[in-house]
C-alpha cells in the first residue's frame, strides 16, 4: 500500500513536470498565437546595398499609430508584436531617398518586406529664358535659412550610445523569458518543499509508520526535480556582457551556493535514513544530518526567494 | 559717455529687443522614474540628459535627450529589465521636445506641450506645469511628467505574477543657461 502511495505521488509529479514543461516553455509562443505578428525585412538602395542606420517607420492605417526603428549593421529591421491588419512601411534617408511598402499582417505570423531606396531625383536644369530666383534673404518675408530645431546630433552623444542594437535586444528578451519561467518555477516547487518538510518529523524519529515516510520521500523527490528544472532556467538564462551585479540579486544568487548543494546532500542523507528505517534501526551516523541539512537547505531557499520578492 | 553706456546698458539688458539668436544648453539634470507595485515601490534616476534649446524670435525649440541605459534603480537585474522590457537596445534614447517663447524663463511657472520618443512610439501632454527658478543666468525647471506603460505600448513587468501599475511619473528637475 505504501509503494502504490509513493508511486502515485511520484507519477502525479512526473506528469505535473510534464505538464509545466509544456506550458512553461512556450508562454511566448502561446501568446504569439493571439494576436502579435512580426514584420522585418532588409533596407537596400538603387544599387542593392544595404543601408544600416535608417530609420524604418511602420504605419497601422486603421489606428494611425506609427512604429519606429532602424536597420542594423545588416541593413536589416525588425518590428514584433503587432497587431493584425493593414500597414505601410516606410524608409526615409537622410538624403531624402525615401521608399514605401503597403502589406497586411495576420495573427501570428511572421512578414518579410523589403525596402529599396530611390535615389534623389536630380535636380531638374533651369530654362535659359527663366529668371533665377532671388536669394532668399532678399525676398519679402522670407523665412529664416537658420536651424530652428535642434537635433539629436547636436547633443554630442556617440554612436554607440545611439545606435540601435537588435541582437542586444534578442538576447534581453531571451534572457527575461528564461528568468520568468526561473521566477514560476521557483514559486511552483516552495510547494511541495514546504509539504516535504511539513512530512520530515512524521517520517523519521520514534516514528513507525510507513506511509508519512513514504509520502516524504516522494515529495522529497518532486522537489528536487522542480528544483532542477528552476535552476536550469537560471543558470542558462543569457549574462548580458558589461553588467556588473547590484542590489538583492547578489544575496539572492549568493544563497544559490547553500541551497544547491543542499538540494543534492539532503536526498543522500535521506536515502541512507530511509535504508536504515526500513532495516528496523534508529537513524544514525552521518543518516542523522539528513534532517539538519534540509532545514538549512529550505532557509537558504526561502531567503533566496524572499530577497527577490520583497523589500528589506 | 552718457551716449555710449546707454546703448551697451540695452544690449545687456534687453537682449531680445535685438532679436538674436541664441542658445541654451542643459548643465544639470535629474530624470527620475518612480514603478508601483504592491511589494515594491521603485526609482530609477538618471543624470545623463543631455539638452539644447534654439531660441529665434523670442521663440525657442528645446530638445533633450536621455539613454535608457543611464537609469539606476540600484538593482542591476531590474535595470536589466526595465531595459529589455521597454526595448532599450532598439531604441536606446528618449527624446523630449518641447517649444516654449523665451520669455519663460522670467515666470515662476510654465505650462509646456512636450513630445516624448520613448520605446519606439511617440506620446503628446499638453500644458504640463513646470516651476521655474531664475539663480543668476541659470534657470532651474521642476516637474512631474505623468508618464503611463500603455502611452508607450510597454507591457507592464511583473513580481510573483503581479503586474505593475501603468502609472510611471516621471519627475523632471533640469538646470539650463543661456550658451
Amino acid at each position: 500500500m505504501r509503494a502504490k502511495a509513493a508511486i502515485a505521488v511520484f507519477g502525479t509529479g512526473i506528469v505535473l513536470i510534464v505538464l509545466l514543461n509544456i506550458l512553461l516553455l512556450n508562454p511566448v509562443a502561446l501568446r504569439a498565437q493571439d494576436a502579435t505578428a512580426t514584420l522585418s525585412g532588409t533596407v537596400t538602395d538603387h544599387a542593392g546595398r544595404v543601408l544600416p542606420d535608417v530609420k524604418v517607420t511602420v504605419k497601422n492605417l486603421a489606428t494611425g499609430q506609427s512604429t519606429d526603428t532602424q536597420t542594423n549593421s545588416d541593413g536589416i529591421y525588425t518590428v514584433s508584436n503587432l497587431a493584425a491588419g493593414d500597414y505601410e512601411v516606410s524608409v526615409l534617408a537622410a538624403e531624402g531617398a525615401s521608399s514605401t511598402m503597403p502589406t497586411t499582417l495576420t495573427a501570428g505570423a511572421s512578414q518579410k518586406v523589403d525596402l529599396v531606396l530611390n535615389a534623389t531625383p536630380p535636380p531638374t536644369e533651369a530654362s535659359p529664358t527663366a529668371t533665377p530666383p532671388a536669394p532668399a534673404e532678399t525676398l519679402p518675408e522670407a523665412p529664416s535659412a537658420q536651424k530652428t530645431e535642434p537635433s539629436l546630433e547636436d547633443l554630442g552623444f556617440s554612436k554607440t550610445e545611439t545606435q540601435s542594437n537588435t541582437a542586444e535586444q534578442a538576447l534581453l528578451d531571451k534572457r527575461t523569458r528564461m528568468l520568468r519561467i526561473h521566477q514560476r518555477m521557483g514559486l511552483i516547487t516552495t510547494i511541495p518543499l514546504v509539504a516535504t518538510v511539513i512530512l520530515g518529523p512524521g517520517a523519521g524519529g520514534k516514528s513507525e509508520g510507513t506511509v508519512t515516510r513514504d509520502l516524504h520521500v516522494a515529495l522529497g523527490s518532486l522537489t528536487g526535480d522542480l528544483y532542477g528544472i528552476t535552476a536550469w532556467y537560471a543558470i542558462r538564462a543569457p549574462r548580458i556582457a558589461g553588467t556588473q551585479k547590484r542590489g538583492p540579486i547578489r544575496f539572492h544568487e549568493a544563497m544559490a551556493w547553500i541551497h544547491g548543494p543542499g538540494m543534492i546532500l539532503t536526498p543522500i542523507l535521506g536515502a541512507l535514513a530511509f535504508q536504515q528505517k526500513n532495516n528496523g534501526e534508529k537513524v544514525h551516523g552521518i543518516a542523522s544530518l539528513h534532517g539538519p541539512v534540509a532545514i538549512v537547505t529550505a532557509g537558504a531557499y526561502g531567503a533566496a526567494l524572499l530577497s527577490v520578492s520583497v523589500k528589506f | 559717455m552718457t551716449k555710449k553706456i546707454l546703448p551697451l546698458f540695452l544690449m545687456l539688458a534687453v537682449p531680445s529687443l535685438f532679436a538674436a539668436d541664441h542658445q541654451w544648453v542643459l548643465k544639470q539634470s535629474t530624470l527620475t522614474y518612480h514603478v508601483s507595485h504592491t511589494l515594491h515601490q521603485s526609482e530609477g534616476v538618471s543624470h545623463a540628459a543631455r539638452g539644447k534649446g534654439l531660441c529665434h524670435e523670442g521663440q525657442c525649440d528645446f530638445l533633450i535627450a536621455v539613454p535608457v541605459k543611464s537609469f539606476d534603480s540600484g538593482d542591476s537585474n531590474r535595470d536589466l529589465h526595465m531595459i529589455q522590457v521597454t526595448r532599450g537596445a532598439e531604441f536606446p534614447m528618449v527624446t523630449v521636445r518641447t517649444h516654449l517663447p523665451e520669455s519663460a524663463a522670467t515666470v515662476t511657472t510654465i505650462q509646456a506641450d512636450i513630445e516624448i520618443q520613448f520605446a519606439g512610439q511617440t506620446a503628446h501632454y499638453k500644458q504640463l506645469t513646470f516651476a521655474v527658478v531664475t539663480k543668476g543666468t541659470e534657470t532651474e525647471l521642476t516637474g512631474t511628467i505623468p508618464a503611463t506603460l500603455t502611452d508607450f505600448k510597454i507591457d507592464p513587468p511583473s513580481l510573483l505574477t503581479i503586474p505593475v501599475k501603468n502609472e510611471v511619473p516621471i519627475r523632471v528637475e533640469m538646470t539650463w543657461s543661456p550658451q
